[in-house]
C-alpha cells in the first residue's frame, strides 16, 4: 500500500493552513495564530486574514471571488488547518461563517481535511460556546472535515495573555500549546493517512 | 401592531423570503408585517467606518420602531447564513435595539429537516447577552419540503403546517402584547397626556394649563423638537402630520444614537456652536415630502444666556411661499413706506410679513433678522448651513426619515 505521504520528511513537518476567524483590524485570535507559525517554525504554517473576503452570497453560481480562489488554494494545498474562533453573541463571527460557507460551496477544500479549532477571547468563556458551534458547522455534509477532539484549546482573557508583540509569555499556556500542536499533528497524519487509504480503496 | 419579517439570506431567490410574504398576506387582518431584506447591509466588521453604515442606521430604526420581530433562518453548514449573522452582530453591536425586543424564529428548507438546526442556534444567539430579546419560547415553525410545502404563487399548501402557523403566530402577537400594555402604562400614557391635567403654568405674561400648552404645539404649524442641554432627545410636539416622523421610542436617545451616522458630524456642529455661544440660530431651506419646508435650529437659551438645549423647528413653508409668489404682498410692497402703516394696522400681517420675505430674499441675513430680539447673532451662519445641507443633503435625497432624531438606530456604531 502507497501512501500520499512517503517522504520522512514530511511526515514530520506538516504544512498548516491556519485560518483567523475576525475581520477586525486588531484581533487576538489572529495574533494567537502568528504566534503559532512563529513558535511552531518547524511546521510551514500559512496564516490566512479573511479580512478581505466579502459577504458569501449564493447568487455568485459558478465563480468565485479571487480572493477566495486564493484561500481555497492555500487550504487544498495545506496537510492540516487551524481555524482560531472568535466568539460574538456565543457564537461563530459571520466573518468565519461567511469563509467557510464559500469554501463548501463551488469549492470544497476542507473536504476530509484534519481541523483543530482554538480560540481566544477576552472574556472568561474563551470562546467555548462558538468552538462547540465550529464543531458542529464543520462536519455537516457540505463542509465534511474532520475535528481533532483530544485537546481543547480555550483562551480566556487574551488581553493579558498576548503581549503587545503579540508574543505568549506564559509557560503554562505555551506548554499546553505545544501538547496541543502534538497531538493534532499525530491525529492529522493518521488521518491523511486514512483518507488517502480510502482513495486508494475507490479507486 | 407592527412586525418586522426579517428575510434571514441575501439570496435572490428564497423559501424563507416566500414564507414572510405569504405570513405578511395571511395574517393582515391582525398584524402590518413589513418585510426588510438584509442584502444591502454591510459585512459586520468592528472596523466598517461610519461613511458605509447608513442602512444599518435605517435598519436599526425599523426595528426599534416594530413590535416584535420575525426572523426567517435557512440553514447553511449546520448554523444560520453568515448574512443572518452579520445582520444580528450589526443590531446588537454598541446598540440595544433587540433588547426585550418580542422576537419569533420560522423557517423553510427543501430537506425533512426544515432547518431545524440553525432555528436553535438562532434561539440561542437571539438570548445571549448582547441580544437579550425576549424570545417566543417553543411555537416551532419548520417547514421542510419546501418545494413541495408552497405553491407556485407562494401560498402554504400544507394543509399541517398552515394550522401550525396559524397557532403559533397568534401565540407571537399575544406575547407581543402581553409586553404592549406593561408599555401602555408607562412611556405611551405619560406622552399623550400631560400628567398635571389641571395645573397652570404662570408666565409673566399670562398663564396656561398644560392642556393648552400641549395643544399649541400641535396646532401651531411648526413642529419642534428638543435636544437637552446634555444632548439627549428630550421632547417632541404632537404636531399631526410631522415632516420629521417622530417615536416616543427614541426619546432620551443621544444625538449620535438619533441621527443618521452620515449627519452625525454636521449636527454636532451646530449644537456645539450653540453651547459656545458663537451662534444663536442655523437655518435650512430644503424639499422634504415633495413640499418646500424650512428647518430652523436654535438655540434654547435662559434667560441669563445659560446653553438650555437646541430646538429644531420645521414646517412646510409651502403655503407662505404660494401667499407670496400670488401676490399677496406685492401691492403693500409698491410703496415702502406703506409697510409700517400696516403694521400698526395689522401687527400679526406684519410679523409675518417681515419673517417670511426676509427668508426669500436672504436667508442668510434673515437668521439675524429673526432672532434680533433673542439675541444677535453673527451672520457667518452661512457657512455652518452649507456645510450641514452638504452632509445631510445625501440622505435627505435617500430617504426622508434620513434627518430623523428619532431615529431609532441606537446605531450602536455611530457611538463608537
Amino acid at each position: 500500500m502507497k501512501c500520499c505521504i512517503n517522504n520522512l520528511k514530511e511526515v514530520t513537518r506538516l504544512k498548516i493552513a491556519a485560518i483567523a476567524g475576525s475581520n477586525a483590524n486588531h484581533s487576538y485570535n489572529r495574533m494567537l495564530l502568528e504566534f503559532i507559525a512563529r513558535h511552531f517554525s518547524d511546521d510551514d504554517i500559512d496564516v490566512i486574514d479573511i479580512r478581505q473576503v466579502p459577504m458569501f452570497n449564493e447568487n455568485y453560481k459558478g465563480k468565485i471571488p479571487e480572493v477566495v480562489a486564493d484561500i481555497d488554494r492555500r487550504v487544498s494545498s495545506a496537510d492540516a488547518v487551524i481555524i482560531a474562533s472568535p466568539e460574538y453573541n456565543h457564537s461563530v463571527t459571520s466573518a468565519l461563517k461567511s469563509v467557510i460557507e464559500w469554501l463548501s460551496y463551488e469549492v470544497h477544500p476542507l473536504e476530509n481535511k484534519p481541523v483543530m479549532i482554538i480560540g481566544a477571547s477576552t472574556h472568561d468563556q474563551g470562546s467555548s460556546r462558538s468552538q462547540v458551534q465550529l464543531r458542529d458547522i464543520l462536519i455537516s455534509p457540505g463542509v465534511n472535515a474532520y475535528i481533532f477532539q483530544n485537546e481543547e484549546f480555550f483562551m480566556s482573557d487574551a488581553a493579558h495573555i498576548i503581549d503587545k508583540d503579540g508574543d505568549i509569555t506564559n509557560e503554562t499556556t505555551i506548554h499546553f500549546l505545544e501538547k496541543c500542536m502534538r497531538e493534532f499533528k499525530h491525529y492529522a497524519k493518521a488521518i491523511n493517512r486514512m483518507v488517502a487509504e480510502k482513495k486508494e480503496a475507490n479507486k | 401592531m407592527k412586525i418586522l419579517a426579517l428575510v434571514g439570506t441575501n439570496a435572490n431567490f428564497s423559501y424563507n423570503r416566500i414564507l414572510l410574504k405569504y405570513m405578511k398576506k395571511h395574517f393582515r387582518q391582525m398584524a402590518d408585517i413589513e418585510i426588510a431584506e438584509i442584502s444591502q447591509l454591510p459585512a459586520f466588521s468592528v472596523d466598517t467606518p461610519l461613511s458605509e453604515q447608513t442602512e444599518v442606521w435605517k435598519l436599526k430604526q425599523k426595528v426599534k420602531a416594530a413590535d416584535g420581530i420575525i426572523f426567517s433562518t435557512p440553514e447553511y453548514d449546520h448554523g444560520i447564513p453568515a448574512a443572518l449573522k452579520s445582520t444580528v452582530e450589526w443590531l446588537s453591536y454598541k446598540t440595544d435595539v433587540l433588547k426585550h425586543k418580542p422576537v419569533m424564529v420560522v423557517g423553510v428548507s427543501y430537506g425533512r429537516q426544515a432547518s431545524a438546526r440553525s432555528q436553535v442556534q438562532m434561539r440561542q444567539i437571539l438570548v445571549s447577552p448582547d441580544c437579550d430579546a425576549n424570545l417566543l419560547p417553543g411555537n416551532e415553525v419548520l417547514i421542510g419540503n419546501a418545494s413541495h410545502s408552497f405553491s407556485k404563487d407562494g401560498r402554504l399548501i400544507n394543509a399541517e403546517a398552515r394550522d401550525n402557523l396559524e397557532n403559533c403566530f397568534t401565540h407571537f402577537v399575544k406575547y407581543i402584547q402581553i409586553f404592549e400594555s406593561v408599555n401602555k402604562e408607562g412611556l405611551d400614557m405619560s406622552i399623550k397626556q400631560p400628567t398635571i391635567s389641571e395645573a397652570y403654568i404662570n408666565f409673566p405674561t399670562g398663564r396656561l394649563t398644560l392642556k393648552e400648552v400641549q395643544q399649541i404645539f400641535s396646532t401651531i404649524p411648526f413642529e419642534i423638537d428638543l435636544i437637552d442641554s446634555t444632548d439627549h432627545f428630550a421632547w417632541f410636539s404632537d404636531k399631526p402630520n410631522r415632516e420629521h416622523v417622530r417615536n416616543v421610542a427614541s426619546l432620551g436617545e443621544t444625538v449620535q444614537e438619533c441621527h443618521p451616522p452620515l449627519a452625525v458630524p454636521a449636527v454636532m456642529k451646530i449644537i456645539n456652536s450653540f453651547r459656545n455661544g458663537e451662534k444663536d440660530v442655523v437655518t435650512r431651506p430644503l424639499w422634504m415630502n415633495g413640499h418646500r419646508s424650512l428647518i430652523q435650529y436654535y438655540a434654547l437659551r435662559d434667560v441669563n444666556g445659560h446653553y438650555l438645549g437646541t430646538i429644531e423647528f420645521t414646517g412646510s413653508v409651502e403655503y407662505i411661499l404660494n401667499l407670496f409668489e400670488n401676490g399677496a404682498w406685492s401691492t403693500d410692497g409698491n410703496t415702502g413706506a406703506s409697510k409700517h402703516e400696516d403694521a400698526s394696522d395689522n401687527s400679526e400681517e406684519a410679523d409675518s410679513v417681515d419673517a417670511s420675505t426676509g427668508a426669500s430674499e436672504s436667508s442668510d441675513d434673515d437668521n439675524t433678522d429673526n432672532t434680533s430680539e433673542v439675541v444677535a447673532t453673527p451672520a457667518p451662519a452661512a457657512n455652518d448651513d452649507t456645510d450641514a445641507d452638504a452632509t445631510t443633503g445625501a440622505s435627505d435625497a435617500g430617504s426622508v426619515d434620513a434627518n430623523d432624531d428619532e431615529a431609532d438606530a441606537t446605531t450602536g456604531a455611530s457611538e463608537n
